[in-house]
Protein backbone atom coordinates (compact mmCIF):
# COMPACT_ATOMS: atom_id res chain seq x y z
CA UNK A 1 0.00 0.00 0.00
CA UNK A 2 3.06 2.31 1.10
CA UNK A 3 4.40 1.45 -2.48
CA UNK A 4 1.27 2.02 -4.56
CA UNK A 5 0.96 6.14 -3.37
CA UNK A 6 4.39 7.29 -4.27
CA UNK A 7 4.54 6.12 -7.37
CA UNK A 8 0.90 8.11 -7.94
CA UNK A 9 2.39 11.20 -6.23
CA UNK A 10 5.93 11.07 -8.15
CA UNK A 11 3.83 9.84 -11.49
CA UNK A 12 1.80 13.84 -11.53
CA UNK A 13 4.73 15.76 -10.96
CA UNK A 14 6.93 13.78 -14.04
CA UNK A 15 3.89 14.37 -15.93
CA UNK A 16 3.66 17.82 -15.83
CA UNK A 17 7.14 17.84 -16.49
CA UNK A 18 6.99 16.06 -19.09
CA UNK A 19 4.40 18.10 -21.32
CA UNK A 20 6.49 21.05 -20.05
CA UNK A 21 9.46 19.02 -21.93
CA UNK A 22 7.63 18.25 -25.19
CA UNK A 23 6.59 21.87 -25.38
CA UNK A 24 9.64 23.34 -24.93
CA UNK A 25 10.79 20.27 -27.67
CA UNK A 26 8.41 21.53 -29.47
CA UNK A 27 9.40 25.15 -30.03
CA UNK A 28 12.67 23.87 -30.55
CA UNK A 29 13.16 21.22 -32.72
CA UNK A 30 13.78 22.60 -36.17
CA UNK A 31 14.96 19.22 -37.49
CA UNK A 32 11.50 18.07 -36.93
CA UNK A 33 8.96 20.70 -39.00
CA UNK A 34 6.05 19.39 -40.80
CA UNK A 35 5.93 18.67 -44.45
CA UNK A 36 4.38 22.38 -45.97
CA UNK A 37 1.18 22.07 -48.35
CA UNK A 38 2.32 22.04 -52.16
CA UNK A 39 2.61 25.61 -53.56
CA UNK A 40 0.06 25.82 -55.84
CA UNK A 41 -2.51 25.07 -52.58
CA UNK A 42 -1.31 27.88 -50.59
CA UNK A 43 -4.27 29.92 -51.03
CA UNK A 44 -6.67 26.48 -50.27
CA UNK A 45 -8.23 28.12 -47.44
CA UNK A 46 -9.68 30.90 -48.80
CA UNK A 47 -10.17 29.71 -52.59
CA UNK A 48 -12.67 27.58 -50.91
CA UNK A 49 -14.21 29.72 -49.01
CA UNK A 50 -14.07 32.73 -51.35
CA UNK A 51 -14.40 31.11 -54.90
CA UNK A 52 -16.64 28.63 -54.97
CA UNK A 53 -18.05 27.11 -58.71
CA UNK A 54 -20.59 29.17 -59.77
CA UNK A 55 -22.26 28.87 -62.95
CA UNK A 56 -25.92 29.86 -64.92
CA UNK A 57 -28.40 27.91 -65.84
CA UNK A 58 -29.11 24.24 -65.25
CA UNK A 59 -26.14 20.99 -64.06
CA UNK A 60 -26.61 17.81 -63.83
CA UNK A 61 -24.13 15.50 -62.83
CA UNK A 62 -24.56 11.85 -62.22
CA UNK A 63 -21.54 10.00 -61.31
CA UNK A 64 -21.78 5.88 -61.09
CA UNK A 65 -18.99 3.94 -59.77
CA UNK A 66 -17.97 0.38 -61.14
CA UNK A 67 -16.07 -0.48 -58.50
CA UNK A 68 -13.73 0.94 -55.85
CA UNK A 69 -11.20 3.01 -57.85
CA UNK A 70 -13.00 2.93 -61.09
CA UNK A 71 -16.52 5.10 -62.20
CA UNK A 72 -18.06 7.25 -65.25
CA UNK A 73 -19.29 10.80 -64.63
CA UNK A 74 -22.46 12.11 -66.66
CA UNK A 75 -23.31 15.95 -66.91
CA UNK A 76 -25.21 17.82 -68.58
CA UNK A 77 -25.19 21.29 -68.76
CA UNK A 78 -27.77 23.79 -69.94
CA UNK A 79 -27.35 27.65 -69.76
CA UNK A 80 -25.80 31.34 -71.15
CA UNK A 81 -22.22 30.95 -71.54
CA UNK A 82 -20.26 34.28 -71.39
CA UNK A 83 -17.40 34.73 -74.57
CA UNK A 84 -14.65 37.69 -74.09
CA UNK A 85 -15.52 40.61 -76.11
CA UNK A 86 -13.79 43.60 -76.43
CA UNK A 87 -16.99 46.03 -75.04
CA UNK A 88 -17.56 46.26 -71.39
CA UNK A 89 -20.94 44.51 -72.15
CA UNK A 90 -20.44 41.34 -71.33
CA UNK A 91 -21.99 38.72 -74.57
CA UNK A 92 -23.79 35.29 -73.69
CA UNK A 93 -24.73 32.61 -76.20
CA UNK A 94 -27.10 30.12 -75.16
CA UNK A 95 -25.30 26.51 -75.30
CA UNK A 96 -26.03 23.03 -74.46
CA UNK A 97 -22.96 20.32 -73.39
CA UNK A 98 -23.27 16.77 -72.19
CA UNK A 99 -19.63 16.19 -70.86
CA UNK A 100 -19.10 11.92 -70.38
CA UNK A 101 -16.31 11.49 -67.57
CA UNK A 102 -13.95 8.29 -66.68
CA UNK A 103 -12.21 8.74 -63.43
CA UNK A 104 -9.72 6.07 -62.05
CA UNK A 105 -8.79 6.62 -59.04
CA UNK A 106 -5.49 4.47 -57.27
CA UNK A 107 -3.30 5.26 -54.63
CA UNK A 108 -0.48 5.34 -57.17
CA UNK A 109 -1.52 6.65 -60.43
CA UNK A 110 -4.86 9.22 -60.91
CA UNK A 111 -6.39 9.58 -64.61
CA UNK A 112 -9.27 11.73 -64.97
CA UNK A 113 -10.43 12.32 -68.63
CA UNK A 114 -13.66 14.58 -69.78
CA UNK A 115 -15.35 14.90 -73.20
CA UNK A 116 -17.50 17.48 -73.98
CA UNK A 117 -20.39 17.33 -76.96
CA UNK A 118 -18.34 19.84 -78.75
CA UNK A 119 -14.48 17.61 -78.67
CA UNK A 120 -13.31 18.92 -76.42
CA UNK A 121 -10.93 17.11 -73.99
CA UNK A 122 -9.64 17.33 -70.36
CA UNK A 123 -7.49 15.30 -69.38
CA UNK A 124 -5.57 14.61 -65.75
CA UNK A 125 -2.74 12.05 -65.18
CA UNK A 126 -1.24 11.60 -61.58
CA UNK A 127 1.50 9.37 -60.85
CA UNK A 128 3.82 8.57 -57.59
CA UNK A 129 7.45 7.35 -59.32
CA UNK A 130 8.43 6.96 -55.79
CA UNK A 131 7.57 7.94 -52.32
CA UNK A 132 8.97 10.99 -53.15
CA UNK A 133 8.20 12.08 -56.71
CA UNK A 134 5.09 12.29 -58.30
CA UNK A 135 4.71 13.94 -62.10
CA UNK A 136 1.25 15.18 -63.22
CA UNK A 137 -0.02 16.26 -66.16
CA UNK A 138 -2.96 18.46 -67.33
CA UNK A 139 -4.80 18.64 -70.62
CA UNK A 140 -6.87 20.61 -72.61
CA UNK A 141 -7.42 19.46 -76.25
CA UNK A 142 -9.47 20.96 -78.89
CA UNK A 143 -10.19 20.82 -82.39
CA UNK A 144 -9.20 23.58 -83.29
CA UNK A 145 -5.57 24.43 -83.92
CA UNK A 146 -3.45 26.27 -81.59
CA UNK A 147 -6.04 26.49 -77.95
CA UNK A 148 -4.89 23.48 -76.91
CA UNK A 149 -2.77 23.39 -73.82
CA UNK A 150 -0.64 21.00 -71.79
CA UNK A 151 1.26 21.25 -68.68
CA UNK A 152 3.52 18.46 -67.13
CA UNK A 153 4.77 18.93 -63.47
CA UNK A 154 7.49 16.75 -61.34
CA UNK A 155 7.02 17.09 -57.71
CA UNK A 156 9.54 15.97 -54.85
CA UNK A 157 8.69 16.44 -51.56
CA UNK A 158 11.13 15.98 -49.30
CA UNK A 159 11.17 15.81 -45.38
CA UNK A 160 10.16 19.52 -44.48
CA UNK A 161 10.08 20.84 -48.12
CA UNK A 162 8.59 20.65 -51.28
CA UNK A 163 9.97 21.46 -54.63
CA UNK A 164 8.13 21.48 -58.36
CA UNK A 165 9.25 22.20 -61.75
CA UNK A 166 6.81 22.42 -64.59
CA UNK A 167 7.09 21.93 -68.28
CA UNK A 168 3.49 23.57 -70.52
CA UNK A 169 3.50 23.86 -74.12
CA UNK A 170 4.40 27.39 -75.80
CA UNK A 171 7.72 27.18 -74.19
CA UNK A 172 6.50 27.60 -70.40
CA UNK A 173 8.63 26.44 -67.68
CA UNK A 174 8.79 26.94 -64.26
CA UNK A 175 9.85 25.89 -60.83
CA UNK A 176 8.70 26.78 -57.32
CA UNK A 177 9.83 25.69 -53.59
CA UNK A 178 8.24 26.09 -50.65
CA UNK A 179 10.04 25.27 -46.85
CA UNK A 180 8.33 25.16 -43.66
CA UNK A 181 10.85 27.29 -41.42
CA UNK A 182 8.61 26.78 -38.46
CA UNK A 183 6.25 24.57 -37.29
CA UNK A 184 3.45 27.15 -38.29
CA UNK A 185 5.20 29.59 -41.06
CA UNK A 186 6.48 28.29 -44.52
CA UNK A 187 8.04 30.56 -46.84
CA UNK A 188 8.14 29.59 -50.78
CA UNK A 189 9.38 31.50 -53.97
CA UNK A 190 8.69 30.44 -58.00
CA UNK A 191 10.22 31.18 -61.03
CA UNK A 192 8.94 30.94 -64.69
CA UNK A 193 9.28 31.41 -68.06
CA UNK A 194 7.06 31.55 -70.77
CA UNK A 195 8.78 31.39 -74.19
CA UNK A 196 6.07 32.09 -76.35
CA UNK A 197 5.36 36.00 -74.76
CA UNK A 198 8.93 36.26 -73.65
CA UNK A 199 7.94 37.31 -70.35
CA UNK A 200 9.40 35.76 -67.16
CA UNK A 201 8.50 36.49 -63.38
CA UNK A 202 9.45 35.73 -60.29
CA UNK A 203 7.28 35.23 -56.99
CA UNK A 204 7.49 34.56 -53.24
CA UNK A 205 5.16 33.14 -51.02
CA UNK A 206 4.05 32.84 -47.49
CA UNK A 207 1.87 31.06 -45.52
CA UNK A 208 1.44 31.09 -41.75
CA UNK A 209 -1.04 28.39 -40.12
CA UNK A 210 -2.75 27.65 -36.76
CA UNK A 211 -5.79 25.80 -35.47
CA UNK A 212 -7.65 28.38 -35.55
CA UNK A 213 -6.44 30.43 -38.41
CA UNK A 214 -4.28 30.65 -42.03
CA UNK A 215 -2.91 33.84 -43.28
CA UNK A 216 -1.10 34.02 -46.92
CA UNK A 217 0.63 36.31 -48.75
CA UNK A 218 1.87 35.98 -52.35
CA UNK A 219 3.91 38.95 -54.03
CA UNK A 220 5.01 38.52 -57.86
CA UNK A 221 7.25 40.57 -60.41
CA UNK A 222 3.93 40.91 -62.69
CA UNK A 223 2.55 43.01 -60.17
CA UNK A 224 0.34 41.06 -58.12
CA UNK A 225 0.59 41.13 -54.55
CA UNK A 226 -2.21 38.82 -53.05
CA UNK A 227 -3.21 38.04 -49.05
CA UNK A 228 -5.60 36.20 -47.28
CA UNK A 229 -6.40 35.60 -43.64
CA UNK A 230 -8.91 32.68 -43.15
CA UNK A 231 -10.43 32.31 -39.29
CA UNK A 232 -11.93 29.06 -38.38
CA UNK A 233 -14.49 30.26 -35.34
CA UNK A 234 -15.64 27.25 -35.12
CA UNK A 235 -16.34 23.38 -36.83
CA UNK A 236 -19.07 24.84 -38.58
CA UNK A 237 -18.05 28.31 -39.92
CA UNK A 238 -15.19 29.92 -41.04
CA UNK A 239 -15.08 33.27 -42.20
CA UNK A 240 -12.28 34.62 -45.12
CA UNK A 241 -10.93 37.74 -46.67
CA UNK A 242 -8.88 38.21 -49.38
CA UNK A 243 -7.14 41.03 -51.08
CA UNK A 244 -5.44 41.50 -54.25
CA UNK A 245 -3.64 44.39 -55.37
CA UNK A 246 -1.90 44.63 -58.83
CA UNK A 247 1.00 47.66 -58.06
CA UNK A 248 1.55 47.79 -61.94
CA UNK A 249 -1.78 48.54 -63.10
CA UNK A 250 -3.08 49.90 -60.15
CA UNK A 251 -6.07 47.29 -59.96
CA UNK A 252 -7.29 46.44 -56.37
CA UNK A 253 -10.01 43.99 -55.18
CA UNK A 254 -11.09 42.79 -51.48
CA UNK A 255 -13.82 40.57 -50.48
CA UNK A 256 -14.75 39.03 -47.69
CA UNK A 257 -16.63 35.88 -47.10
CA UNK A 258 -18.16 32.89 -45.09
CA UNK A 259 -18.61 29.43 -45.36
CA UNK A 260 -20.85 27.25 -43.37
CA UNK A 261 -20.41 23.75 -43.22
CA UNK A 262 -23.48 22.47 -41.68
CA UNK A 263 -24.86 18.81 -41.54
CA UNK A 264 -27.20 18.73 -43.96
CA UNK A 265 -25.43 21.87 -46.59
CA UNK A 266 -23.00 23.83 -47.15
CA UNK A 267 -23.67 27.54 -47.60
CA UNK A 268 -20.69 29.89 -48.76
CA UNK A 269 -21.25 33.36 -49.66
CA UNK A 270 -18.99 36.36 -50.41
CA UNK A 271 -18.93 40.10 -51.16
CA UNK A 272 -16.85 42.19 -53.54
CA UNK A 273 -15.03 45.46 -53.64
CA UNK A 274 -16.19 45.14 -57.42
CA UNK A 275 -19.77 45.26 -56.38
CA UNK A 276 -20.06 41.37 -56.49
CA UNK A 277 -22.00 39.23 -54.53
CA UNK A 278 -21.70 35.53 -54.96
CA UNK A 279 -23.20 32.74 -53.14
CA UNK A 280 -23.40 28.96 -53.25
CA UNK A 281 -25.50 26.09 -51.40
CA UNK A 282 -24.79 22.29 -51.61
CA UNK A 283 -28.26 20.93 -49.50
CA UNK A 284 -27.84 17.18 -48.92
CA UNK A 285 -31.28 15.73 -49.82
CA UNK A 286 -30.80 12.27 -49.47
CA UNK A 287 -27.44 10.09 -49.69
CA UNK A 288 -26.06 10.63 -52.74
CA UNK A 289 -28.22 13.10 -53.90
CA UNK A 290 -27.78 16.75 -53.56
CA UNK A 291 -29.16 20.09 -54.71
CA UNK A 292 -26.92 22.89 -55.74
CA UNK A 293 -28.21 26.67 -55.76
CA UNK A 294 -25.73 29.42 -56.80
CA UNK A 295 -26.21 33.21 -57.22
CA UNK A 296 -23.66 35.86 -58.45
CA UNK A 297 -24.59 39.60 -58.55
CA UNK A 298 -22.48 41.52 -60.45
CA UNK A 299 -24.03 45.25 -59.83
CA UNK A 300 -21.60 47.13 -61.71
CA UNK A 301 -21.56 45.16 -64.44
CA UNK A 302 -25.05 44.24 -64.50
CA UNK A 303 -24.87 40.71 -64.81
CA UNK A 304 -26.87 38.42 -62.86
CA UNK A 305 -26.28 34.75 -62.83
CA UNK A 306 -28.36 32.54 -61.13
CA UNK A 307 -28.26 28.51 -61.51
CA UNK A 308 -29.59 25.25 -60.12
CA UNK A 309 -28.43 21.82 -60.36
CA UNK A 310 -29.13 18.31 -58.78
CA UNK A 311 -25.70 16.10 -58.63
CA UNK A 312 -26.80 12.37 -57.88
CA UNK A 313 -24.01 10.33 -56.93
CA UNK B 1 20.98 50.86 -102.76
CA UNK B 2 21.22 49.01 -105.72
CA UNK B 3 24.49 47.31 -104.93
CA UNK B 4 22.82 46.92 -101.17
CA UNK B 5 19.58 45.42 -103.12
CA UNK B 6 21.97 42.96 -105.07
CA UNK B 7 23.74 42.07 -101.88
CA UNK B 8 21.08 41.07 -100.68
CA UNK B 9 19.59 38.58 -103.30
CA UNK B 10 22.91 37.04 -103.45
CA UNK B 11 22.77 36.11 -99.75
CA UNK B 12 19.06 34.87 -100.30
CA UNK B 13 20.19 32.98 -103.36
CA UNK B 14 23.27 31.44 -101.57
CA UNK B 15 20.59 30.57 -98.52
CA UNK B 16 17.95 29.04 -100.32
CA UNK B 17 20.53 26.48 -102.32
CA UNK B 18 21.89 25.75 -99.49
CA UNK B 19 18.63 25.00 -97.59
CA UNK B 20 17.23 22.63 -100.01
CA UNK B 21 20.60 20.52 -99.99
CA UNK B 22 20.77 20.17 -95.98
CA UNK B 23 19.21 21.28 -92.67
CA UNK B 24 21.34 22.13 -89.59
CA UNK B 25 20.87 19.17 -86.74
CA UNK B 26 18.83 21.85 -84.74
CA UNK B 27 16.51 22.61 -87.54
CA UNK B 28 15.72 18.62 -88.45
CA UNK B 29 14.75 18.52 -84.44
CA UNK B 30 12.48 20.66 -84.13
CA UNK B 31 10.65 19.65 -87.25
CA UNK B 32 10.78 16.17 -85.88
CA UNK B 33 9.74 16.60 -82.35
CA UNK B 34 6.72 19.17 -84.07
CA UNK B 35 6.02 16.49 -85.88
CA UNK B 36 5.69 14.10 -82.42
CA UNK B 37 3.90 16.76 -80.70
CA UNK B 38 0.98 16.63 -83.18
CA UNK B 39 0.62 12.95 -83.60
CA UNK B 40 1.18 13.00 -79.79
CA UNK B 41 -1.81 15.32 -79.19
CA UNK B 42 -4.49 13.30 -81.79
CA UNK B 43 -3.47 9.90 -79.98
CA UNK B 44 -4.13 11.35 -76.56
CA UNK B 45 -7.45 13.16 -77.62
CA UNK B 46 -8.33 10.55 -79.10
CA UNK B 47 -7.46 7.11 -76.96
CA UNK B 48 -7.22 9.16 -73.29
CA UNK B 49 -10.77 8.01 -72.35
CA UNK B 50 -10.56 4.72 -73.86
CA UNK B 51 -7.51 4.18 -71.87
CA UNK B 52 -8.75 5.61 -69.12
CA UNK B 53 -11.99 3.05 -69.70
CA UNK B 54 -9.45 0.13 -70.38
CA UNK B 55 -7.60 0.43 -67.04
CA UNK B 56 -10.38 0.95 -65.32
CA UNK B 57 -12.40 -2.18 -66.46
CA UNK B 58 -9.38 -4.56 -65.71
CA UNK B 59 -8.86 -3.40 -62.11
CA UNK B 60 -9.68 -5.44 -59.06
CA UNK B 61 -12.75 -6.44 -58.29
CA UNK B 62 -13.52 -6.64 -62.10
CA UNK B 63 -16.58 -4.71 -63.50
CA UNK B 64 -18.60 -6.10 -66.02
CA UNK B 65 -19.01 -4.85 -69.47
CA UNK B 66 -23.16 -4.09 -68.89
CA UNK B 67 -22.19 -1.70 -66.25
CA UNK B 68 -20.70 1.15 -68.60
CA UNK B 69 -24.01 1.46 -70.17
CA UNK B 70 -26.69 0.64 -67.95
CA UNK B 71 -27.53 3.74 -65.61
CA UNK B 72 -28.06 1.35 -62.89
Amino acid sequence: MAGIVPPATTAVPADVSHTAHTKHDEKTDYMNLPCPIPYEELHREALMSLKPETFEGLRFDFSKGLNQKFSLSHSVIMGPTEIPSQSAETIKIPTAHYEFGANFIDPNLMLIGRVLTDGRLNARVKGDLTDNLTVKANAQLTNEPHMSHGMFNFDYKGKDFRSQFQMGNGALFGANYIQSVTPHLSLGGEVFWAGQHRKSGIGYAARYETDKMVATGQVANTGIVALSYVQKVSDKVSLATDFMYNYLSRDVTASVGYDYILRQCRLRGKIDSNGCTTSYLEERLNMGLNFILSAEIDHMKKDYKFGFGLTVG
Amino acid sequence: MASRVSLKTKGKGGKGSKGSDEKSAAQCLKEWSTWAMKKAKVATHYGFIPLVIIIGMNSEPKPQLYQLLSPV
